[in-house]
């Protein structure tokens, strides 16, 4: 009834709590503290009181634990189970997401000193991969077959995925390539802006021609101008804004009335 | 849109076909196979080992003559560097890389086809890379664990970033940790109870409780201090200049007893690889087991954090400081029973036994500087005795992962590292712990202080500064060796059968290199700790 590994943990539970008793009473323990807790009066030095009274505790914990799942032997679990034998572990299926979740946990700490929106991005990641990674790890266990596992998953997910994927790689690279014309001469932005669209043609180009071209090119291709329109918007970005021509000084002093006039109306 | 889609009897063959293998990058970020995951592991660990090893050459060369060299530029770059070592040596290689070699390793050992939530220990070992990365860029930035001379508001940011990225490599530590424990408990192979869990597994096991009950004592520092910092109440730590205190809040984690945590898996490298080079069982395994239990209680050190007060001068600190050494040298002779009951052949030992004796070594002359360290008479805390404490710990629990990194490399790496070189790099790594460690005791024995850079006052303290420098230099040319290996094994691949040294436990069952989900068959029900020295079933006539 009771295993090896219980009456190891429930022995040092006893132990321990003896241990914490006897301990808080030869450090000056008052009254019946040292056995309640130090409700009624002091449990003596209360860091050795802690750290056995702590262990206690937590050895009870894992008494309880590994009491419940019968040392974890899967032939006492079968026996408990009336089965023949557990089933191996799930086998699981690779998955972006747990990569995904590490980098947004990385941008909510670099969020914390770099800035609120930073630290919102990477909460907006780690809740979206909380969600996948949930709907993944059902998938891999709702029927025994791996590609009925993968495509019932898809059928509820990728509703939601592709759309979501879809506006936000555009908005990524919609932000990114704005911030490359605006840093770029007005003639340059021309350019760039033909530029780009020639690369995606000739990629949409290609795809068509070459349909079972090997998976690792096609996605090296798209990461390669992906990571390349990014870093420059990141870059031009940085670097700031093109200075843009005004209409002389009204358009300042336009701003400035504006602004005066709006401070006045608050006030 | 027709044109997109394939004809039918295409399509059928295709969702019948198993899916295309994809390697190099995609794995990487995608695996779920936990060999691929430790190997992440062991590889940024093995990378961070010889960044850390470097700096901390640097800083030992700093240190011969504060006034005429000037390494980093100034007393506060001197102590970023300082503390970067510190916190990178046991949190960033020395931990890591004992994660890495039980995500590998542990699995197969309790005969299990996986680790336990293997998507979870992904994104433990992408977070350390992750953490570590954000940590010693920020470090490099101007930030660090505080500052000895006042910092600018852009270094405060870098300090604050320096705190949460170490924060992020606790918690990706933890979440491995729990990955390879609930492993041991719970994936077990049928008929191995807790009793016969191989050392290594155990001890991982413990070590990684006490991991888990220590560092989110640390990351709780963390946040208030965080919070502090960019509150700029200035509670303790100077905000918004922050000072030492910001270090000395979490010194704690690399003093004694938590530190010791760190080398608590050597107990099980060493109780592995010994009874196989013994050729015989280990004389006591329950023993054994307990000894490594006991050593990890020693090491649960959450309690001595200073937040509340200081400590280190109460009697459960020298308790713990003098107990810890018990486990340790028992567990020595444990194996050195071993080695005399079992047929050791005489000769050149292999390189991996010089890995695992030698750690536990080093681990007992840790735990004996830290028995002398906690003596108040001697008045060794705050002297260079810390770091000698320190970096006996650090070398020991480094060279006790490499030794097994080259005993399980078939499984790990699907070949065999040189026995030649890593007998020599495993030979100058402990001469260059035994170096480090005992000079920085005897520098502590005549005053010499451990944070700031100062001379000693005695010409005996210089000496042993000098001696620690050339200690640095020969730790530096063991790594640099042991990595090259690793390296040279990958150029020139050595042939490496399924169990090239006779090995006890499940691991060795398995092919080289280990397939997916390890085993071609479900091992047979197991009956001791070392399964393969145990008859097969049909020898007597089948199992009851």
């Amino acid at each position: 009834m009771f295993t090896t590994g219980f009456k190891f943990f429930f022995g040092l539970t006893i132990a321990l709590t003896i241990g914490a008793v006897a301990y808080g009473y030869s450090t000056g323990g008052e009254h019946v503290g040292p056995v309640t807790l130090g409700w009624k009066g002091g449990v003596g030095d209360h860091v050795g009181y802690l750290v056995l009274i702590g262990g206690a505790f937590a050895s009870a914990c894992f008494a309880g634990i590994i009491v419940a799942f019968r040392d974890a032997d899967p032939a006492a679990q079968s026996h408990y189970m009336g089965v023949e034998a557990i089933a191996p572990t799930t086998p699981v299926t690779g998955s972006f997401w747990p990569v995904i979740g590490a980098f947004g946990g990385a941008a909510m700490v670099l969020g914390l000193v770099l800035g609120s929106a930073v630290f919102v991005l990477g909460l907006v990641i780690c809740s979206l991969v909380a969600i996948e990674w949930t709907m993944d790890a059902w998938a891999d266990r709702a029927t025994g077959d791996a590609e009925a596992n993968k495509a019932l998953r898809d059928r509820i997910m990728a509703p939601f995925e592709i759309p979501v994927a879809g506006a936000l790689g555009v908005a990524v690279m919609a932000l990114a390539a704005s911030r490359i014309f605006l840093n770029a001469t007005k003639l340059g932005a021309v350019v760039w802006a033909g530029l780009i669209a020639v690369i995606i043609f000739g990629l949409g180009i290609l795809y068509a021609a070459r349909p079972k071209m090997n998976k690792n090119v096609i996605a090296g291709l798209v990461l390669a101008v992906g990571v390349a329109v990014i870093a420059g918007g990141i870059v031009t970005a940085v670097d700031g804004q093109r200075d843009f021509e005004h209409h002389g000084d009204d358009h300042g002093e336009e701003h400035g009335e504006d602004h005066s006039e709006e401070g006045e109306a608050s006030e | 849109m027709t044109m997109t889609e394939s004809p039918p009897s295409e399509a059928a063959e295709s969702s019948a076909a198993p899916l295309p293998a994809v390697g190099g990058l995609y794995d990487w970020l995608t695996t779920s196979d936990h060999k691929a995951i430790g190997r992440i592991w062991l590889r940024f660990g093995a990378l961070s080992l010889l960044f850390f090893s470097v700096i901390g050459v640097l800083i030992s060369f700093e240190r011969l003559d504060a006034d005429a060299i000037d390494v980093f530029g100034g007393v506060n770059s001197y102590f970023q560097m300082w503390s970067l070592y510190r916190f990178g040596i046991v949190l960033m290689v020395a931990i890591p890389l004992f994660v890495g070699l039980a995500t590998v390793i542990t699995p197969m050992q309790v005969g299990s086809t996986n680790i336990a939530f293997p998507r979870a220990a992904l994104a433990a070992a992408w977070g350390y890379v992750l953490g570590s990365l954000i940590t010693v860029i920020s470090v490099l930035s101007g930030g660090g664990w505080g500052a000895l001379d006042g910092v600018s508001g852009d270094e405060a940011d870098a300090i604050r970033l320096t705190l949460l990225g170490t924060g992020m490599v606790m918690v990706s530590i933890i979440l491995g940790t729990i990955c390879v424990a609930t492993t041991v408990v719970s994936l077990r192979t049928s008929g191995m109870g807790l009793t016969k869990v191989p050392l290594f597994a155990w001890s991982m096991l413990v070590a990684g409780s006490v991991w888990v009950l220590t560092l989110p004592v640390a990351i709780a520092n963390i946040a208030i201090l965080y919070i502090d910092l960019s509150g700029g109440a200035g509670l303790f730590v100077g905000a918004p200049n922050p000072s030492f205190d910001v270090y000395a809040q979490l010194a704690w984690i690399l003093d004694q007893p938590a530190v010791y945590a760190a080398a608590v898996p050597v107990l099980g490298v060493a109780g592995s690889i010994i009874p196989v080079v013994a050729k015989g069982r280990q004389v006591s395994h329950e023993a054994m087991m307990i000894l490594i239990g006991l050593a990890g209680l020693l090491a649960i050190g959450g309690w001595s954090q200073p937040f509340f007060g200081d400590e280190r001068d109460t009697l459960v600190y020298i308790a713990f400081g003098v107990a810890a050494l018990v486990p340790v040298l028992a567990s020595l002779g444990g194996n050195g029973a071993t080695l005399v009951a079992g047929e050791a052949p005489v000769g050149i030992p292999p390189a991996h036994m010089v890995g695992a004796l030698g750690s536990m070594l080093l681990f007992l002359a840790a735990t004996a500087a830290g028995a002398l360290r906690v003596i108040d008479p001697l008045d060794l805390i705050g002297t260079t005795a810390d770091t000698g404490v320190l970096n006996l710990v650090a070398v020991a629990a480094i060279l006790g992962a490499l030794g097994g990194w080259w005993f399980w490399a078939p499984k790990t790496d699907g070949r065999l590292f040189s026995g030649i070189q890593g007998l020599g790099a495993m030979t100058v790594l402990l001469l260059g712990g035994v170096l480090l460690g005992a000079t920085d005791m005897i520098a502590g024995f005549v005053d010499t202080p451990d944070v700031l850079l100062a001379s000693a006052d005695d010409s005996l303290g210089d000496a042993m500064i000098v001696l620690s420098m050339v200690g640095s230099i020969v730790v530096l040319l063991g790594v640099l060796g042991a990595l090259g290996a690793i390296a040279l094994a990958y150029v020139k691949p050595g042939e490496a059968d399924d169990d090239p040294w006779g090995g006890h436990t499940l691991e060795w069952a398995t092919a080289t290199p280990p397939p997916a989900g390890n085993f071609a068959e479900p091992p047979a029900r197991v009956r001791s700790e070392a399964p393969l020295l145990d008859e097969t079933p049909g020898d007597e006539g089948g199992e009851s």
